[in-house]
């Protein structure tokens, strides 16, 4: 039987990461790719909903409690170097929990555009 | 008298059955301390009372005082004409008793007045000695008194010389001259008339002109007589006058009977006198329930009716109620098989007057309903009865308090409260007059005030208290305690309908000519007319039976100046006809029917009308058939109203009679006629001379003379008018709507006289050509364009084939606006239709037709905007020359929002030249991102904050694979 050992490091507490789901696709606007370009921004209301700003759109989302949340963990094989330093039996597998994701932030609506330049007479 | 007693006791029995109403309150009658005892007690009261002997003693016992007086005082010689006179005197008594009618009685007496003068005053009496007994009459007979003579022809010559002509006083009646002498005495000489003078009695002339009336009693003129009664009592009358319109009805019951009480002398003197001031009508209106000249059924019904509330309003039982039943059957069977003239409605009006009263001792009809023509003594009846009855008639006119709450006010004062003055406490009776005029919400008032349920209506012991409870109950509930008697003219009035169902309903039937003309006699011989019973009865057919106007006729004449009524004079007079209106039908049955030949009248041949109004002989005997006829339909029609209607319905009949020339001569007299009535009608309702109206009336009068037969006409309303004029007015709507929707340029040679005259019988034509019934798609070009041509047509003329659905469920095409209507004359042979399928054809290819020309007409409106740099339609055909723009231009959405951007960009360009055109650009082509420039552009359009990001976002919207995409008709069709 195998057993997996999780365990949580960092007696200052796990911390708390947040899903964001969005309906659409993220593309870059060159061929270059995504990586290492800067997303958007993202803020809260004063009601505490979620806006986010991608490019010239403006995305208002909600935040959803999961139900079952999620941890997120690091696989640690033993083959690997710094597995030594915890000391630990190196010879299993051990996965780390870093984060905890309870809550998502969904954008499921049309973004809309935002626009500078407005036509004087339409 | 023996013999009437006899009479009277032959039919006893039978006689106490039926009277036993009238018994009873005349017996009240007689017990009331009001009533004065008359000189003449009612006839049929036999018995204890006195007999007409010894009443006709009494009056004249009543008479006597100043009788022996002035025949004591009388000097002078002439003792042989008391005897003489007492002679007549005696001699008619026996006779009078005869006479039911307290009223004719005292005419009778009157006959001999004058003899009875002349025996107490055969000449001047000194004045000094018999002074004036009472302050009116003894003055005017000693006025007359010196001209007392006229009277009697043969002593008159010799009396003469024993007067003394020059008096001391002036004489009160008479013309006279005064002669003042040297020594201030003043004398007065008496102006006679110069009847003595003749010494010859012409009998007619002398009676006409010179003493009007036989019963004179003075022997003088009346016309001097009024002018001095009148200049001496002017002032008292207006007086009177004014107290009269107050209590006119109590004090006219309390004249009449002082009249009665007075003596027989001064009666005509008075009556004369205020004949001027009153309408014989009222004055000789009947006081008592003896003197009703209506139908005795009738009146015996609504006594009985009125007898019936005595429960509820006096508070005692009817005496007669038990020994009616044993007494009904026995007076039902003889009635109906004695002599069969009493009617079974007539039974069924007794027997609901037999019914049981309702649990408040209430009659089950609240209200009696008098209904008749005018003129027959309805208002008349109800007051003498309700008078007879004990009560006091409180009148109200229903057309005068329209407004249902001054309805209600009035009813409820009248039915609840009592009038505490003058009427010495009798209960009240209220007559509503003429309750037709009355708006429906008023007699829905009355009709709850009739329905109300009295407080007591729910104990048990109602009928059985009343007795003297029933005063005061009225005062706390608002139970109906009164009897109401309505009065109308017209029982089918709408507004009546309610009321007739829970109203005792009694109908008037036409007073008896013999009775009416018997109580004219009565009339005239107390006015002094002189009239022979034909003359009367002439009047009384004149008049229809309607007492009012018969009555007011003979004072009308009477006022003229005649003194005796004849039968021409009857005829020649335009007053006495009935003004009420009659029925169409009645008049256009009078205009073709002859009159029937009336015994009075004579009778002609009525062969002789025909040819009067015929030219050549038109001449026309003043009083024949035929001018009498003629001004009767002139009277009727005139009166008719409504000329239109009774020339319509005359237009529309005249054909259907059974003519009698064969010659058709009178027919187009007829015609004449007619468009002569045309003209004028024209002539004064355009040309506003209305003075041309008085010759219209002629024409039924023409047409009586032309066709009038003594067939019994069958007459149809007429409808043709209304039918033509309809028609007239659709076709005129039918020309108007297709005229509005034709093509101009067809419209601007199509009037609509010319359409109908002589276009649309074409048109019509030409828009049946012959379609194979085959499908368009297999036509040849020919048939192509026929069929082209066609639907060219009726477009120009705005026709279409509508799909209509018959009653009877099948569907059938109908061209709109249907001009077949119009165009449909009957002496043309039928055209043959077009089938069902072809008028679908033609039908749908109007309507592609239609399409096609709107869009057409659209794109003509829009195409040169969109031509100024956009496509054209032209360029979809022909445009290769910058295909690649225009390809993606043509896209739906794309089109609107192009128009705005170009504007957008346009107003930006005279700043910005360069960058406009890139916008243009960039939105016909999102997605290109091939340039840097227009990066740049773009970037700089966004603003840093946005415009920078290197990540762009896409939407991932739902699945749709709608498409959209602009079709014209024309790539339909």
């Amino acid at each position: 039987m195998v057993q997996i050992v999780i365990s949580s490091a960092g007696a200052e507490g796990l911390a708390e990461w947040v899903l964001m789901e969005l309906q659409g696709e993220i593309e870059a606007r060159y061929s270059t790719g995504l990586a290492g370009n800067l997303l958007g921004d993202l803020h809260y209301t004063t009601e505490g909903i979620p806006v986010l700003i991608v490019g010239h759109h403006i995305l208002y989302g909600k935040i959803i409690h999961l139900e079952k949340p999620f941890a997120v963990l690091i696989k640690h094989t033993p083959g690997e170097q710094d597995c030594d330093e915890l000391g630990h039996d190196p010879g299993t597998t051990r996965y780390l929990v870093t984060a905890l994701i309870k809550d998502k932030i969904l954008f499921k609506t049309r973004p809309k555009p935002i626009i500078t330049n407005v036509p004087k007479k339409v | 008298m023996e013999d009437y007693e006899e009479e009277l006791h032959g039919v006893e029995d039978d006689f106490h059955s039926q009277f036993a109403a009238e018994l009873e309150v005349l017996a009240e009658l007689e017990g009331m301390p009001f009533l004065p005892p008359s000189g003449v007690p009612p006839p049929v009261a036999a018995g204890p009372r006195p007999t007409f002997e010894e009443a006709i003693a009494g009056g004249d016992a009543a008479t006597c005082p100043w009788p022996p007086a002035s025949r004591g005082s009388s000097r002078c010689g002439a003792r042989k004409r008391p005897e003489e006179a007492t002679s007549p005197n005696k001699e008619p008594l026996p006779h009078t008793p005869k006479v039911k009618r307290p009223k004719l009685e005292a005419v009778k007496r009157l006959n001999f007045g004058p003899e009875m003068e002349d025996l107490q005053f055969p000449e001047s009496p000194p004045r000094d000695i018999t002074p004036p007994l009472s302050p009116e009459v003894p003055k005017e007979l000693w006025g007359s008194g010196p001209l007392d003579v006229a009277a009697d022809a043969g002593l008159t010559q010799a009396l003469h010389g024993t007067q003394n002509p020059v008096l001391r006083r002036p004489p009160v009646l008479e013309d006279y001259i005064n002669v003042t002498s040297t020594g201030g005495d003043r004398a007065f000489l008496v102006l006679h008339p110069d009847s003595t003078g003749t010494g010859v009695q012409s009998p007619l002339l002398d009676v006409r002109w010179r003493r009007p009336g036989r019963l004179d009693l003075l022997g003088i003129s009346f016309a001097s007589l009024k002018d001095q009664v009148d200049s001496e009592r002017r002032q008292r009358l207006v007086q009177e006058a004014q107290q009269l319109s107050d209590i006119l009805h109590s004090l006219r019951s309390e004249e009449e009977e002082a009249q009665g009480m007075r003596d027989p002398m001064e009666e005509p003197a008075d009556g004369q006198d205020t004949s001027q001031h009153c309408l014989w009508v009222d004055e000789f209106a009947p006081q008592r329930y003896t003197e009703l000249l209506s139908d005795d059924f009738t009146n015996r019904c609504l006594l009985k009716w009125l007898k019936l509330w005595d429960l509820v309003v006096f508070g005692h039982e009817r005496p007669s109620r038990k020994p009616r039943p044993n007494v009904e059957p026995a007076r039902i069977g003889k009635e109906a098989t004695a002599s069969g003239k009493w009617k079974s409605q007539e039974q069924v009006v007794e027997e609901m007057l037999e019914a049981e009263l309702d649990p408040n001792g209430r009659p089950r009809q609240k209200v009696a309903l008098l209904c008749g023509p005018p003129g027959l003594g309805k208002t008349t009846l109800a007051h003498v009865i309700a008078r007879h009855a004990g009560y006091c008639v409180v009148e109200m006119n229903a057309s005068d308090d329209r407004s249902p709450e001054a309805f209600r006010t009035r009813i409820e004062a009248a039915t609840q409260m009592e009038s505490v003055l003058g009427t010495s406490g009798k209960p009240n009776c209220l007559v509503i007059d003429e309750i037709d005029g009355a708006p429906t919400a008023a007699i829905n008032v009355l009709l709850s005030i009739l329905n109300r349920k009295g407080p007591q209506e729910a104990e048990p012991g109602g009928p059985a208290v009343p007795l003297g409870g029933g005063r005061r109950r009225r005062t706390e509930g608002t139970l109906l305690t009164r009897p109401i008697i309505c009065i109308c003219n017209d029982q089918f009035t709408p507004s009546l309908r309610q009321l007739k169902q829970q109203a005792f309903l009694l109908h008037f039937p036409p007073t008896l000519p013999s009775r009416l003309v018997q109580r004219l006699q009565e009339i005239s011989l107390q006015q002094g007319m002189q009239s022979d019973p034909g003359a009367l009865a002439a009047l009384c057919e004149k008049a229809d039976n309607d007492i009012r106007a018969c009555i007011n006729t003979l004072q009308f004449l009477h006022r003229r100046g005649q003194w005796e009524l004849s039968v021409r004079d009857v005829q020649a007079t335009h007053v006495g006809f009935k003004d009420q209106r009659k029925g169409l039908f009645f008049v256009w049955q009078e205009v073709f029917q002859l009159p029937r030949a009336q015994r009075r009248l004579g009778g002609q041949d009525p062969n002789l009308l025909a040819h009067t109004l015929l030219p050549g002989n038109r001449e026309m005997g003043s009083l024949t058939l035929a001018s009498q006829s003629f001004y009767h339909i002139l009277r009727v029609t005139t009166s008719a109203g409504e000329h239109e209607k009774v020339v319509q319905g005359l237009f529309d009949n005249f054909l259907r009679l059974r003519l009698r020339d064969s010659s058709l001569g009178s027919v187009c007299m007829a015609l004449d006629w007619l468009a002569f009535d045309d003209l004028l009608e024209q002539a004064a309702h355009h040309g506003q001379s209305f003075q041309l109206l008085h010759y219209l009336s002629f024409l039924p009068a023409a047409f009586h003379v032309l066709f009038a037969s003594s067939h019994v006409p069958r007459i149809a309303f007429p409808s043709t008018q209304q039918e033509a004029q309809n028609r007239m007015s659709q076709i005129r709507n039918l020309i108007q709507t297709l005229v509005s929707g034709i093509a101009p340029a067809t419209r601007s040679w199509a009037t609509p006289q010319a359409l109908i005259l002589d276009t649309l019988c074409l048109v019509l034509d030409i828009l049946t050509p012959k379609l194979r019934p085959v499908s368009t798609q297999l036509y040849s070009t020919r048939e192509k364009q026929q069929l082209s041509s066609l639907v060219g047509t009726m477009l120009a003329y705005s026709l279409t084939y509508r799909q209509e659905r018959t009653p009877d469920g099948q569907y059938l095409y109908r061209l709109e606006p249907n001009v077949e209507e119009v165009c449909h004359f009957p002496e043309l042979p039928a055209r043959k239709p077009l089938t069902y399928q072809a008028k679908q054809l033609i039908a749908r290819e109007i309507e592609v037709e239609k399409m096609r020309r709107a869009e057409a007409l659209a794109h003509a409106r829009v195409g040169p905007q969109v031509d100024q740099g956009a496509p054209g339609p032209e360029g979809l055909f022909s445009g290769s020359r910058d295909k690649e723009v225009r390809q993606p231009a043509l896209r739906n959405h794309e089109q609107r929002l192009e128009h705005i951007m170009k504007k957008a960009a346009l107003e930006e360009q005279p700043e910005r030249d360069f960058f406009g055109r890139v916008v243009v650009r960039r939105a016909a082509a999102p997605s290109t991102e091939t340039e840097a420039p227009e990066k740049d552009a773009v970037e700089w359009h966004m603003g840093t904050a946005v415009g920078r990001s290197e990540v762009w976002f896409r939407f991932n919207e739902g699945v749709s694979n709608a498409v959209r995409r602009g079709v014209y008709i024309r790539d339909l069709l």
